[in-house]
């Protein structure tokens, strides 16, 4: 018995009539229970590659300081740093995350663009790079 | 009227996704990262569009569009906060806190 509202697959029904096309079943699993993997990009063959990739303090061309937590403020705001004259290397920044400065900061501009780059989100410059800083080592 | 969050999809050009059977894949052209989704979070990513829109109503179109398995009425809503809330996280779809 044809259904004029027929799209796609449908099952008759003993009695004659035919139901909707089915609906894609989706599987809710519980609350706690994570969805997502992620997969980071494989950046480098070599530990030489990685520890060599820059990290701007802040992206260029945002033309705001640095404030002491890492967020980026209006320039002059009070306790906030200039943007860093030079881009850091991922073995410059793997040794100040290890405690040791960034090279020529003080410790506390060292700490503020620290608490830059950990807050740094995918699309941002230097993101890939911190990122591939904290894959495990095999 | 308490604020909770609203979720929209993020650009339609970052995300490449393909659809493994068991899963899907989706790469972040922005990030280099490839994301492994198990069921719901491909739903999720499906209903959502340009506009934000809250719990409820993501809800109410999980349950209008797709048979759901395995849950009781009163964890939808805090399985799919869960879901959105890690996608949001890793930059998968936009979350607007009003």
């Amino acid at each position: 018995m044809a259904n004029p509202n027929d799209q796609g697959p449908s099952e008759a029904q003993p009695d004659g009539a035919t139901s909707r096309m089915p609906r894609r079943a989706v599987l809710l699993g519980v609350a706690a229970t994570s969805a997502v993997v992620s997969i980071r990009p494989a950046l480098a063959q070599t530990a030489g590659s990685v520890l060599n990739c820059e990290i701007p303090v802040p992206e260029r061309g945002r033309g705001m300081f640095v404030a002491s937590d890492g967020s980026l403020v209006e320039p002059d705001t009070p306790g906030a740093f200039p943007p860093s004259p030079r881009d850091f290397t991922g073995e410059e920044v793997r040794r100040a995350l290890n405690g040791r400065s960034l090279p020529g900061t003080t410790p506390e501009q060292s700490q503020a663009y620290l608490n830059y780059i950990r807050r740094l989100q995918a699309g941002q410059s230097g993101f890939t790079c911190y990122a591939s800083l904290q894959m495990p080592r095999r | 009227m308490a604020s909770e969050p609203h979720y929209s999809a993020i650009s339609a050009d970052r995300l490449k996704r393909v659809d493994l059977g068991a899963f899907e894949a989706a790469y972040d052209r922005q990030s280099g990262i490839t994301h492994l989704l198990a069921d719901p979070a491909p739903a999720l990513l499906d209903i959502l569009g340009e506009t934000h829109i809250g719990l409820d109503a993501i809800c109410r179109r999980l349950q209008r569009d797709y048979d759901l398995v395995g849950e009781g009425e009163a964890d939808l809503s805090d399985i799919v906060a869960a879901r959105l809330d890690e996608l949001a996280d890793l930059g998968l779809v936009e979350r607007r806190r009003d």
